[in-house]
């Protein structure tokens, strides 16, 4: 883990040069993956891959504001600068190597970087990329009048020089260190395409992008799927397949049955449902395997709502949770258990936190000496307010809503009452969600940004923006303890030092109980037993980050 | 539910007696009346018979298929009784059509014997207004408004209301309208009635035919809506369970457990044929023109 | 008539006025917004999710974006979706084909069968056959169609595995007969219930057809059964339908949504759908529009149609 580059979202000019150096070191580690091949692919592209998705792929410019599913088509379309592999190194793409301290492409100070670019890369179209693409595409990303995706990072960019066609410089306004792996997923875009349209929101080429990519643009039939065909002249590694489909099934079922009639090779995001895992990985001529996701899945408490604010109800609540039941039951054993917020996959877990149990009468134990008791309706009451409360999710996931629904009756033979007040997708995660304005929530929630174990924006309370804080600590929690330990680890370097930060932030918050953990996730990749060069990366959002090294063996 | 409200009861006693002979003469009709009384007992009483309740979970008996021991009708994805449920179901589903009928009604009768008796703006004004709720596709109204609104069992009911009302409101104009120029009419306006007088006490009960075919066709109608809208859970939440919100998520598993979403669209099916079958025979006894269909 | 025309056509203007306020209001009451889906990617701060819904003029007072929307509408610029940045008209040009298929299809099945249907219920007046006909109208009439979906994919695609249970087409087979499979069991579908309102109207038209005199007059003729139900009787009788083909344009369009979403058809029910999901306004507002026009001209139709043949609103 110490060897992996790690971004973090705290940061600090010290901070910042030891990161640098690490991925520097990880690119002289990995010199280009990206372009070697290995054994076995046949050495003209040919066959067909099609990935199902239940998203439907729609933003086509991967600068604009877009969700998991395009980047998959961005992923084998564009290029960026460098990539993150399956290891979490930061590999060279379009660049020649990775710029760190050592190499020199980074400042002493950290401010000034010098990045050095391919010679022998051609867009789609013919027409050579150089720096000047490097430096459009940097510009555009900041451009007022463009309706750019994230801009984190890329607003602290000044005075971007094109030194000659294989070389670019620019200044940071100050060091940030994430900046190397959010350059991983800003894809560059043709500036003799682009550049020429008067609005770049609203250009011909978001429909039909032209890129760098091993894949190059096919067509699109709206609603169904998006085809991309093979790129002959690739500077990097494959393609190896002629024709790369994208297939958009709305229904994680009928997905999973279209995979197993063998109508598509690969099932993407959303992937196999876990109640089709057991059968999935019994069918002939498929290759099916479970891999470790980053997510927590909890019911997520809102703080600040008067159900919560005790400890004792939120330990009781816990108590009444039968997670072994959810788990092996309803998740057919697919997903792990977890006690903490750190997927059990990161060098900072801590595996030994007070391990929950399903035990009513302890439950029940609890709120007795809590004072919250049973009321006439059957329904535990305190100073007149009853243990009720409702609990949201998003409609359609059918394992969620009935785990859901059996948690409900766990609670109810305690003398809880949780009612369930389930919303669409684009209802749940606006102001609901981002202002703080549900009681609880079933959620799976990805703490981590790319590993780095800070959790800043998640439970530190300058975090809480229903009360006017930055950041996503939607649950509204507020420890002190945790707040100083938080801001410490963002001031820390030593991997152990900061392993016993986050250890100790885990206790607390296993102890506070700001969220009930249920389990953490693994998802259920499938593919076709013939298909070879495929890697899981979940440092990455798509599943077709390297396309061009898939092939049919 | 009462099936009492089907027949017409406001009417002088030899149109009654000659109308209740023709609907019973109806056989179709009669049919329907029957087994809509069935379902509605079976809904209203049914549950205190059964072995289970509606909400009781039990996850080592998931799946069970129909007739396993006392799961007369299997069990759910939760180890839940179906046959529990689909009684349950059925009052909420029965409730929600019938109380999304008689607010449609009265709503729609309200603006078809104001539009049919007022004046040329005030026709073309409700009319319009009328046209403007009917060039919605229902499906884009009311999935909105259930997007936009909570959708508790009387939200569900009163969107499904405000969706289905035109009908009855162009019915009610055609007929008051027609009925205005009448001579009852005219000598109600001699003997200075008030207006709402004669719009509500002399007209309205006169096309009250309508009106009750109308009504009984909006509760196939709204039961078919609310069971389409939970389908795509926008609808009914659970655990509350609706005919509609038990067949969302029974597409997971048609494949493994088909009775899932065979049981409730039997139901929804039974329901609504019924009610299509009375409203079929009503028409024919009250001499309605068939051109509602 | 002119006049009448006029007249009718202008109320038909501000139905539509009316109907994009409501539209708009309603879509605006629904709480969230586009920026939803960006509100769990971690990378994505509160700034930038400020920052894009302010590029695309969400933080402007309703009734100026509604204004905005209107006169842009007025000029023929339909307004750009959220989600992917093209003309709405383009992303409803897009899934226009699909649907139409599906309708057309169906509506292809339902004419033919329904005529069928009507013409020898009508002839073979109170026939078991005409019995059977009017229950089984009745029935399709009560069958949920997403259900009569689920329960065709049940017995066709799991059990039988003779049809596919959903798409338009198998990804690199474009031939006509994969379209052609793929389409039979949605149309089917799709038509069942048009089946059962054709096959009514059409056996009350013919029966109206069979009693007039030029019927008589053929039979007098000695001109065959078949002929006189075929040429004079089905030909007289098929002439109203062509309004209630009109009416029914609307609620075979709603069915298509229905369909569509048990099928995973890419047509614009799923757009829809999907549109909602994302909060794509501008596109919800169009689907929206759109198929407010397709209803009020067929209305408009409808009302021509009628006074065509109505002697006193031809002559006032």
């Amino acid at each position: 883990m110490t060897k992996t580059h790690n971004p973090s979202t705290g940061y600090s000019r010290r901070d910042t040069l030891r990161m640098l150096a690490a991925g520097g070191a990880a690119g002289l580690l990995a010199p280009n993956l990206l372009g070697k091949p290995a054994f076995g692919q046949p050495t003209t592209p040919n066959g067909r891959i099609v990935v199902g998705v239940t998203q439907e792929p729609t933003v086509f410019n991967p600068l604009m504001p877009h969700i998991e599913v395009d980047d998959s088509v961005a992923f084998s379309v564009f290029d960026a600068l460098f990539r993150i592999d399956p290891q979490g190194m930061i590999v060279p793409n379009l660049a020649t190597e990775v710029p760190s301290l050592a190499n020199g492409g980074i400042s002493e100070d950290g401010l000034n970087w010098r990045v050095h670019l391919r010679d022998d890369v051609l867009w789609h179209d013919g027409t050579p990329f150089t720096a000047e693409d490097v430096k459009f595409t940097l510009e555009l990303i900041v451009n007022p009048d463009f309706r750019a995706w994230r801009t984190t990072g890329h607003a602290l960019v000044r005075d971007i020089e094109v030194v000659s066609p294989t070389e670019i410089t620019w200044r940071m306004e100050q060091p940030f260190a994430p900046y190397l792996s959010f350059l991983t997923e800003t894809f560059i875009v043709p500036q003799h395409i682009l550049g020429a349209e008067a609005n770049p929101n609203e250009a011909a080429f978001n429909q039909a992008p032209v890129g760098t990519g091993a894949f190059k643009w096919g067509q699109r039939q709206a609603g169904d799927n998006v085809e991309l065909v093979a790129n002959p002249g690739y500077h990097g590694e494959g393609p190896y397949i002629e024709r790369l489909i994208f297939k958009y099934i709305p229904d994680m079922t009928v997905m999973y049955t279209q995979f197993r009639s063998g109508d598509i090779d690969i099932a993407g995001r959303a992937f196999i449902t876990p109640d089709n895992y057991a059968e999935a990985s019994n069918l002939p001529g498929r290759t099916v395997e479970l891999v470790p996701a980053g997510s927590v899945e909890s019911i997520y408490l809102n703080m600040e709502k008067p159900q919560f604010r005790e400890k004792a109800v939120r330990e009781a609540l816990y108590y009444a949770i039968d997670r072994q039941a959810i788990v092996d039951i309803l998740y057919y054993g697919v997903p792990r258990m977890t006690e903490t917020f750190m997927p059990p996959q990161s060098w900072y877990y801590k595996d030994d936190l007070p391990e929950q149990s399903y035990d009513p009468d302890r439950a029940r134990a609890i709120l007795d000496e809590a004072g919250w008791l049973p009321g006439p309706d059957g329904i535990r009451a305190k100073d007149g307010m009853r243990l009720s409360f409702a609990n949201s999710t998003t409609t359609g996931f059918h394992l969620r809503e009935q785990a859901q629904q059996f948690i409900q009756q766990t609670l109810a033979e305690i003398g809880v009452e949780m009612t369930i007040e389930n919303h669409p997708a684009a209802v749940m995660w606006a102001e609901f969600w981002q202002q703080s304005q549900f009681e609880s929530v079933m959620v799976g929630i990805t703490y981590l940004i790319a590993a780095d174990p800070d959790v800043t924006s998640r439970f530190h309370t300058g975090a809480i923006v229903a009360q006017g804080g930055r950041g996503s600590n939607n649950a509204q929690y507020s420890n002190a303890e945790v707040d100083a330990l938080l801001e410490e680890g963002t001031r820390t370097f030593d991997p152990e030092a900061r392993k016993a930060i986050y250890h100790r932030v885990q206790e607390i918050i296993r102890d506070d109980l700001p969220f009930l953990p249920l389990f953490t996730n693994n998802t259920v990749y499938g593919r076709k037993a013939g298909i070879d060069g495929f890697q899981p990366n979940t440092n990455t959002r798509s599943e077709a980050w390297h396309a061009a090294g898939w092939y049919w063996s | 539910m009462s099936t009492a409200s089907t027949l017409p009861a406001p009417a002088p006693r030899w149109w009654k007696s000659r109308v209740v002979r023709r609907f019973l003469g109806h056989r179709l009709a009669l049919l329907g009346l029957v087994m809509i009384s069935l379902l509605t007992l079976a809904c209203a009483f049914g549950p205190y018979f059964l072995p289970y309740d509606s909400l009781q979970i039990d996850l080592r008996g998931r799946f069970l298929p129909p007739f396993s021991g006392d799961h007369y009708l299997g069990t759910d994805p939760l180890g839940r009784d179906i046959a529990a449920r689909l009684l349950m179901a059925g009052r909420i589903s029965l409730l929600v059509g019938f109380f999304a009928m008689l607010l449609a009604t009265i709503l729609g009768t309200l603006v078809g014997v104001i539009a049919g008796y007022g004046g040329r703006t005030v026709n073309a004004v409700l009319m319009r207004l009328v046209d403007g709720f009917l060039s919605f596709p229902t499906i884009f109204l009311l999935l909105a408004l259930a997007v936009a609104l909570k959708p508790s069992p009387i939200m569900i009911t009163v969107i499904i209301a405000l969706t289905g009302w035109m009908e009855v409101a162009r019915i009610v104009e055609a007929e008051v309208r027609s009925l205005k120029e009448r001579e009852f009419v005219l000598a109600g306006r001699m003997l200075g009635l008030s207006r709402a007088h004669i719009m509500f006490r002399e007209i309205l009960p006169n096309c009250m035919g309508p009106i009750i075919v109308a009504a009984t066709l909006t509760v196939a109608r709204a039961i078919l809506l609310e069971a389409y809208i939970s389908f795509l859970g926008f609808g009914i939440q659970p655990p509350l369970p609706s005919w509609g919100n038990m067949l969302n998520g029974a597409q997971q598993y048609l494949g493994s457990a088909p009775w899932l979403a065979i049981i409730p669209g039997l139901a929804i099916t039974i329901a609504v044929t019924s009610f299509n079958f009375i409203g079929d025979g009503l028409r024919d006894a009250l001499d309605v023109r068939s051109d509602s269909f | 008539m002119i006049a009448f025309l006029m007249g009718r056509l202008a109320q038909s203007l501000i139905l539509l006025v009316v109907v994009s306020i409501i539209g708009f209001i309603v879509l605006n009451l629904i709480p969230g917004g586009p920026m939803s889906q960006y509100a769990l990617d971690p990378g994505m701060t509160q700034d930038d999710m400020a920052r894009i819904a302010e590029q695309l003029g969400l933080n402007r007072p309703l009734w100026v974006q509604y204004l905005d929307w209107a006169t842009r509408m007025v000029q023929g610029d339909w307004g750009t979706s959220f989600r992917d940045g093209s003309p709405v008209t383009a992303v409803i040009a897009r899934h226009v084909p699909a649907t139409l298929i599906l309708m057309g299809s169906s509506t292809v099945i339902a004419v033919g069968i329904g005529t069928w249907i009507g013409v020898r219920g009508a002839t073979h007046r109170y026939s078991s056959f005409d019995y059977a006909a009017t229950i089984g109208a009745m029935i399709a009439l009560s069958i949920p169609t997403f259900w009569f979906g689920l329960i065709g994919i049940y017995v066709f695609s799991l059990q039988l595995g003779w049809l596919p249970a959903g798409n338009m087409y198998t990804i690199g087979d474009g031939s006509l007969l994969n379209y052609l499979h793929h389409l039979i069991m949605p149309s089917i579908v799709l038509a069942l219930v048009h089946i059962a309102i054709w096959s009514r109207f059409m056996r009350t038209a013919t029966l109206d057809a069979i009693s007039q005199e030029f019927v008589k007059t053929a039979r007098a003729k000695g001109v065959s059964e078949r002929r006189v139900i075929m040429k004079h009787v089905v030909g007289n009788a098929l002439l109203p339908m062509i309004t209630l083909a009109g009416v029914q344009l609307p609620s075979l369009l709603t069915g298509a949504l229905v369909t569509e979403t048990v099928f995973t058809w890419p047509g614009m029910g799923r757009l829809f759908l999907d549109s909602l999901g994302y909060s794509d306004y501008p596109v919800v507002m169009g689907l929206l529009m759109f198929s407010a026009v397709l209803t009020i001209a067929a209305n408009l139709v409808a009302d021509i149609v009628v006074a065509l043949v109505d002697p006193r609103i031809r002559l006032a």
